[in-house]
């Protein structure tokens, strides 16, 4: 029984929780630069954040029991101070809480939707009934200099064959459609492109850049590299601006895997690739990219970041040091009686 | 006012490094002392030209680029430190805080100098009214903790009972909610603009481990009475995390934050394959 109750005042002090954090801050210094992208998800690091959470929240139960038990005391600065901290401890437990709930049963991914297309958001977040994103249209828009000023992408939501409703979504205005949430990430297009055989025979395709268009009766087929939306020389292969000033697209030739050319064409221009085969870039078919995600632990995080600042703003501006000042550092602690959240836990 | 005045940089940086002089120089003088302060407060007031200069120029708050958030940072670090001595009479920590003032200033001429006339728009993932707050609070925070710094270096400095401790906690924890509210406010803009409230980027982790670092300070200066030259030397190593936090991160480590060093660069960017 006695090495239980050990075991949890040592899980349970502030010593453990000062030196977790420690950690968790060394820790994080070294992950963030030297393993960035996969040193927050391991193992080792989930733990630190587990034994945190442990010991911040056996603290604040601990304090907000004692607290109870005082509850007849009138509320003075002392008191509101307390509560700050309470809520502040309180407050980091619920975003770890939060970031938990999210990590287990949340669910995030990338939609890409072709303008005039639809795709059920099912392949990214298991829903209950069929919901499909239909892409109506997807705009930049621009600002006097050419540089883009906001990227719409206006959707409809069908909840089978239902139409639920038309949004628009912007970046710092996601949907957020019955705990689904949807956010522009980011946007690309795909070349119309139309090939012509020598026997006269079309063949139309959307590609996407790198892709290939091959014609009937030729060894040779087109490569579509870029497209550059406002083409000029001294830009090299980069755009001048997003706006469509001046679009251009890059493409090659290949025969049997050999590059036999490149070239730079506008819209609608019927270029020869081979004797009476030739190749037309009509113009381009936008799509976006939505960030779609779930996450039951959002609520959770939210009322834990309330408290944190709610509790810090109260347990740091009330902290009664104004008086202190005037004393000696040996008198501080008969004067200022009640300290921290964790002052009985030491 | 069609262009930037560099000039109000300049000036502010000079009456910033004269002031820093004279308070080094003249701690036993009170003609060269006053002087000093004068010269801090015509330095405050031509930084303050600098960002309304921005201001004009740009038709919004100076809070957007690396280059406005130094001149902020500055003014409100020499803000608190002017109010900070109207208020105790105490001028031992002039100096020091003058000093990184000065030196502040000298980073935005020397690595930032371009961004002074910068008049690009907004980035749309800038365009939200969480900018202004997250920044201003950032700032505010990174402020508090400067002059803390400033006045722990004094302690580091003098013998025997330190009776600017207990200001130096003062200073610290009111920082330290400016610092938490600007996380919090930071993470509420993320999920709007990015849709994750944390994506331990760079900036928010190192933004985390001074959080850190300034909640083990003020609870071993309250629960463990860590005193003296302990308690000073970690409030300076907090002020040096603050500075990689804003300058190491963005030189050296690319991450979501990155378009607070250069305004033009796109992170949210198109599909290129």
């Amino acid at each position: 029984m006695a090495s239980v109750e050990k075991i949890y005042r040592l899980i349970s002090s502030m010593k453990t929780g000062l030196v977790l954090l420690g950690l968790i801050g060394l820790m994080s210094a070294i992950g963030t630069g030297f393993r960035p992208n996969t040193f927050f998800q391991t193992s080792l690091f989930k733990l630190m954040l587990l034994l945190l959470f442990l010991n911040m929240g056996l603290c604040t139960l601990n304090q907000l029991i004692r607290c109870m038990k005082r509850s007849s005391k009138s509320w003075g600065k002392n008191r509101l101070r307390q509560a700050g901290l309470l809520l502040l401890h309180g407050g980091v437990v619920l975003i770890l809480v939060g970031g938990t709930v999210n990590s287990y049963f949340g669910h995030s991914g990338e939609l890409r939707i072709v303008e005039g297309n639809k795709v059920d958001v099912a392949r990214v977040i298991p829903t209950e009934k069929p919901v499909l994103l239909r892409l109506d249209a997807f705009k930049i828009e621009f600002n006097a200099d050419g540089s883009p000023s906001q990227y719409y992408s206006h959707v409809s939501i069908l909840e089978g064959n239902k139409a639920k409703g038309n949004y628009r979504i912007s970046v710092n205005h996601p949907l957020n459609y019955g705990g689904i949430k949807a956010y522009q990430q980011s946007f690309g297009y795909l070349v119309k492109v139309r090939g012509e055989s020598a026997t006269g025979e079309k063949v139309e395709k959307s590609l996407h850049e790198g892709e290939f268009l091959e014609i009937p009766g030729t060894e040779r087929t087109v490569k579509v590299y870029k497209y550059i939306p406002n083409f000029a020389p001294n830009y090299g292969m980069d755009s001048k601006t997003l706006r469509p000033d001046n679009p251009r697209i890059v493409f090659s030739v290949y025969e049997n895997g050999k590059l036999l050319g490149v070239g730079a064409a506008p819209w609608g221009k019927r270029i020869k690739i081979d004797n009476r085969i030739y190749v037309t870039f009509k113009g381009v078919q936008p799509f976006t990219v939505l960030k779609v995600k779930s996450d039951p632990g959002l609520p959770l995080a939210a009322a834990g970041g309330v408290m944190l600042v709610t509790g810090v703003c109260l347990a740091q501006c009330l902290a009664p040091v104004g008086k202190r000042g005037k004393q000696s550092a040996s008198s501080e602690r008969k004067l200022e009686p009640v300290g921290g959240i964790m002052d009985g836990l030491q | 006012m069609t262009s930037f005045n560099p000039v109000f940089v300049y000036i502010a940086l000079i009456l910033y490094a004269s002031a820093s002089v004279c308070y080094f120089a003249g701690s036993k003088n009170r003609g060269v002392v006053r002087t000093a302060f004068v010269l801090s407060t015509a330095g405050f007031v031509f930084n303050l030209l600098a960002l309304v200069n921005r201001a004009i120029l740009t038709g919004r708050l100076p809070l957007a680029n690396g280059c406005e958030f130094l001149l902020s940072f500055t003014w409100i670090t020499v803000l608190m430190y002017l109010i900070y001595e109207t208020r105790s009479k105490k001028k031992s920590a002039g100096g020091a805080v003058m000093l990184i003032a000065t030196l502040l200033l000298l980073s935005v001429e020397t690595l930032m100098s371009g961004q002074l006339d910068d008049v690009s728009p907004l980035l749309p993932a800038l365009k939200s009214p969480w900018l202004t707050v997250h920044v201003l609070t950032a700032a505010a925070a990174y402020s508090g903790f400067t002059l803390a710094a400033g006045l722990a270096l004094v302690q580091l400095r003098s013998t025997g009972l330190l009776p600017g401790e207990d200001m130096i906690y003062r200073i610290v924890a009111i920082a330290f909610a400016m610092l938490s509210l600007s996380i919090v406010l930071g993470a509420v803009w993320a999920e709007q603009a990015w849709g994750s409230y944390w994506s331990w980027d760079p900036k928010e982790t190192w933004a985390l481990i001074t959080w850190i670092i300034y909640a083990l300070y003020l609870h071993l200066h309250r629960q463990n009475g860590w005193k003296g030259k302990k308690a000073s030397i970690m409030v300076i190593a907090g002020f040096v995390l603050v500075l990689f936090t804003f300058f190491g991160v963005n030189y050296l480590l690319s991450g979501l934050h990155s378009y607070a060093l250069n305004p033009a660069m796109q992170t949210w960017s198109a599909q290129t394959s």
